[in-house]
């Protein structure tokens, strides 16, 4: 490491850092000291009486109970699922493969929750499916299966069919990574089959294939829109939700959001530390001698196309029944709609809280989206390209928003600015651009900083060497070489905040700034036409998020699940 | 619009690295002028600092008579060429070589002209509308040159131009940038690791080593007349025995080293050799190609051969002296052989064919 002495600090950098800084001090760390100090300080003194209360109240004890153990079957899911799923698709040819591996990310553009709103209508008691066996007889009408368990099994279904391909995207990267002679080595001296994979293939895929599985936990244990449509309130992100309404006189909000917090940080911290002693990606790889890829023949590549076009029908189902619901003229008690309709499209469009929703989502995602590419290129610049003390602090600080879940966020800027001109209940819109900002300026970050190490310095030393100056050099040079990738990261970060469920719920409460997620939650507690209008809105936000997705793709080719990935 | 070139006793730290320590030169008008040495000996350093991408810690970098310490890169009107060519892939080549050309504000008609013109001196003309991906390292070497040559610089900067090519085409290019700095004569420094190539090239090399400057000349000076230890060793690979200085004669420039009890050695000292004194401790270095074919000497020793190898045009040996010593010596063919293992030979040692040198 190189020291550093006053006499050579870049100062321009270091007063950036500074102000860059005073951001992140102002809208991640006042308000997570603002939520420490409420859970931990009464009257001036330090207590854990709040903790103790969490311990001994048995409703609280079970949302804690439920909520890891929906993380933590939802992440065992995904892995069952994503693992032989990922060895098919990297080491095997068959029909339809690039097609039904492009069907495979679909889940990806939908949050969880819209797509539970769909599942109740195929899987309620008096669902499609029920319907459909009682039809056949095989169900008595009377006594239906409950197939969510109460919900608590919905969640756990919905979570897994909409984050398994986080899991697949991981787990695959990480085996096409695995350098060939590696496993040829290992045959070389004996091993093959399931004793190859075992011993060799498996472990070397670990870091990405637990990069994804902590994604995939907190993002499980801390969903808040889930739970919600289920109505099923024995969660820890529910209670945190329904205790925003006394916000001022209840601690207890603040100690769940703690818990939230340091379990989310301490499953990312564990896996970091164990990652991190295995990364193998500092040994270099041999020479890629072609890919290890067999093409399946005759029965065996038609038992992969139809595993795969199970799995892609099995998790296309939210989609598939939210569209169908948003279309569905008639449906009530009965396998599929009897009418077809376009009203509630159109109703959207008059409708007075769903038709705003959508400009005001567009709206709060742009401007956030501006922020998150200014801000992502800039620090992205600094951590590439300049020394200066405090890099390694600006590093870690700004990837944080990846282990801090956005319900935690969301709880403390409710919280800690309730009291200063950003108060959410009289105007959320600053703090929903700055809750979004900051939740998702690690894709920006993430996708600038790829490029500018790409960009080989050298390609700008060139440009100043011939009469550019810096700011010619950026304009003429590293902008256009490095532009798919911000544009890319932009256009993530768009989408996931347009897909933001938990700072939506939490930081919008009146009617006139609800963004899309928040108008879905609500439209969808209308008893009449609520769960048709929601879908409706739900499907626009499909196409947004799959059109931005589309582009982000072309610009950036193969490598956009990395983005998905990241983990840090 | 031939400049001058001068560091004045610049030292530039890196965090607890030294990489330059009070270094002064001077680089002629028109010149070309080599930097050599190990890696980590400065080079690259000094010729960044010339470009203006680092800043000396102390010291003054000079053109002509101007110090440009604060002058940005940008300012410096430098044209450099990379070590990895740094061609920017998203322009092709036409604009790649304009670049520079369009940063100087020159009119359009006169840009096409000069770019023509460059691209013809580099024989190049005809790829003009290629991205660098789609060609090879050679021709992106010459369209590096091409772009840093069509600003018409006042110094030309090269860091290792050619240790991307391959060796045949190392050589061809080195003469092809001589004859180019030639025909230009744009003060050039060119930096490289490989001493064959500054040999082959320079008007004069600078060697380097540890930060700091041992010896600047001709190239002929410092292969032939290198004033310390390591200069004799880096240019070539001479024989070296380490031994003590038994006496000097200073009207002769001689020295005789006792090696063991059994050998002593008359060589010469170099051209400044006020500090050395009997019982100093030196070694003695003998080129490869200077140990046969010499006149009959008085010095002459039997040496009996342990290896040999035939290599087409040279012929190599590996002799050993009565004591023990060993010494490798190259010939051409067919004047060099053919000797075989277990011959001895008498081996003729003029005391001129020695250069005794203190570290």
């Amino acid at each position: 490491m190189i020291g550093f002495d006053l006499k050579n600090l870049d100062t321009k950098a270091f007063m950036i850092f500074l102000v860059i800084m005073a951001f992140f001090t102002v809208f991640l760390f006042y308000p997570m000291a603002y939520v420490f100090e409420s859970a931990f300080v009464v009257q001036g003194k330090f207590t854990l009486v709040f903790f103790e209360l969490l311990f001994t109240d048995r409703f609280l004890t079970e949302a804690l109970r439920n909520s890891l153990i929906i993380g933590v079957t939802t992440t065992a899911s995904t892995a069952a699922f994503s693992l032989p799923l990922a060895f098919l698709c990297v080491r095997y040819g068959f029909p339809g493969k690039s097609w039904l591996q492009g069907l495979l990310l679909v889940p990806l553009v939908m949050p969880p929750f819209v797509g539970a709103i769909g599942l109740k209508q195929v899987f309620a008691r008096y669902g499609s499916l029920n319907l459909l066996l009682i039809d056949l007889h095989l169900m008595n009408p009377a006594n239906p299966v409950d197939w969510f368990g109460g919900g608590f099994w919905g969640i756990i279904t919905i979570e897994v069919l909409n984050l398994f391909p986080i899991m697949y995207l991981s787990i695959a990267a990480a085996l096409a990574n695995v350098d060939p002679s590696l496993e040829e080595a290992a045959e070389s001296l004996g091993a093959k089959g399931a004793t190859l994979f075992r011993k060799i293939t498996f472990p070397l895929t670990f870091p990405g294939f637990f990069a994804g599985a902590i994604i995939v936990f907190i993002w499980a244990f801390t969903d808040l829109g889930t739970p919600l449509i289920f109505d099923f309130s024995k969660t820890i992100p529910a209670q945190i939700f329904s205790m925003t309404q006394d916000i001022e006189t209840n601690p207890m909000g603040y100690v769940l959001t703690i818990v939230t917090l340091l379990v989310s940080v301490l499953a990312l911290l564990s896996v970091k530390r164990y990652v991190g002693l295995r990364s193998y990606e500092m040994m270099g790889r041999g020479q890629h001698v072609g890919k290890r890829e067999t093409d399946l023949k005759g029965w065996k590549a038609a038992a992969a196309s139809t595993f795969l076009i199970l799995i892609v029908l099995l998790a296309l189902i939210p989609q598939i029944s939210v569209i169908l619901t948003s279309l569905a003229g008639q449906w009530f008690q009965t396998i599929l709609p009897t009418q077809y309709t376009t009203q509630y499209f159109e109703t959207l469009v008059t409708h007075p809280v769903a038709g705003p929703s959508i400009v005001n989502s567009l709206f709060y995602s742009g401007l956030s989206t501006i922020i998150d590419i200014s801000l992502g290129f800039i620090i992205a610049y600094m951590l590439a390209r300049r020394r200066f003390p405090g890099r390694d602090i600006l590093d870690s600080v700004a990837m944080m928003p990846f282990a801090i879940p956005g319900v935690v966020i969301a709880f403390g800027y409710l919280a800690a600015f309730s009291r200063t001109p950003l108060n959410a209940f009289i105007n959320p819109v600053p703090l929903l651009v700055i809750s979004y900002a900051v939740r998702r300026l690690p894709y920006t970050l993430r996708a600038a900083y790829a490029g500018f190490q790409q960009t080989s310095v050298y390609l700008e030393e060139a440009a100043m060497n011939l009469g550019a100056s810096p700011i010619r050099t950026m304009r003429a040079i590293t902008l256009p070489l490095i532009m798919a990738n911000v544009v890319a990261g932009g256009v993530l970060a768009f989408s996931g905040a347009m897909m933001e469920v938990s700072d939506s719920l939490i930081l919008a409460p009146q009617d006139q700034y609800f963004p899309m997620t928040k108008a879905i939650y609500a439209l969808n507690l209308r008893l009449t036409d609520g769960a048709y209008v929601a879908s409706a809105l739900g499907v626009v936000g499909i196409i947004v998020v799959a059109t931005c997705f589309f582009i982000a793709n072309r610009l950036l080719g193969r490598s956009m699940g990395e983005l998905f990935r990241a983990g840090g | 619009m031939l400049v001058r070139v001068s560091l004045d006793h610049v030292t530039k730290t890196f965090g607890s690295v030294k990489a330059l320590q009070d270094v002064s030169v001077g680089i002629d008008e028109g010149e070309l002028f080599l930097m050599v040495g190990p890696s980590g000996c400065g080079k690259t350093t000094a010729l960044r600092i010339i470009a203006g991408f680092y800043k000396p810690d102390t010291g003054s970098v000079g053109f002509d008579d101007k110090e440009v310490n604060d002058l940005p890169p940008y300012k410096r009107n430098t044209g450099m060429v990379f070590q990895n060519y740094a061609l920017w892939p998203h322009m092709n080549v036409y604009e790649n070589v304009a670049f520079g050309l369009k940063m100087r504000k020159v009119a359009p008609s006169d840009r096409v002209n000069r770019i023509k013109r460059v691209l013809d001196i580099v024989r190049m003309r005809e790829f003009a509308e290629r991205f660098p991906n789609q060609l090879s390292g050679g021709q992106q070497q010459r369209i590096a040159l091409a772009r840093a040559l069509v600003i018409e610089p006042s110094v030309l900067l090269l860091d290792e131009p050619l240790s991307n090519l391959d060796a045949k085409l190392r050589v061809e290019m080195r003469s092809e940038i001589r004859r180019i700095q030639k025909e230009l004569r744009i003060t050039t420094i060119y930096v490289t690791h490989d001493q064959t190539e500054a040999l082959a090239i320079a008007d004069r090399i600078a060697v380097m080593n540890v930060g700091s400057v041992s010896q600047v000349g001709t190239p002929r000076d410092v292969y032939e007349y290198p004033m310390n230890a390591f200069v004799a060793s880096f240019m070539g690979e001479p024989n070296m025995l380490g031994g003590r200085i038994d006496s000097i004669s200073k009207e002769s420039g001689l020295a005789r080293v006792r090696i063991d009890e059994s050998l002593v050695l008359e060589g010469r000292l170099p051209r400044e050799f006020s500090t050395y004194s009997n019982g100093d401790k030196v070694s003695c270095f003998i080129r490869q190609e200077s140990i046969l074919g010499n006149e009959q000497s008085e010095q002459n020793f039997q040496a009996k051969v342990t290896e040999a190898s035939y290599q087409g045009q040279t012929e190599h040996y590996t002799l050993e002296l009565s004591n023990g010593s060993v010494l490798r010596a190259v010939g051409f063919n067919p004047s060099a052989g053919p000797h075989v293992v277990g011959d001895t030979m008498t081996i003729q040692l003029p005391a001129e064919k020695i250069m005794v040198l203190k570290e």
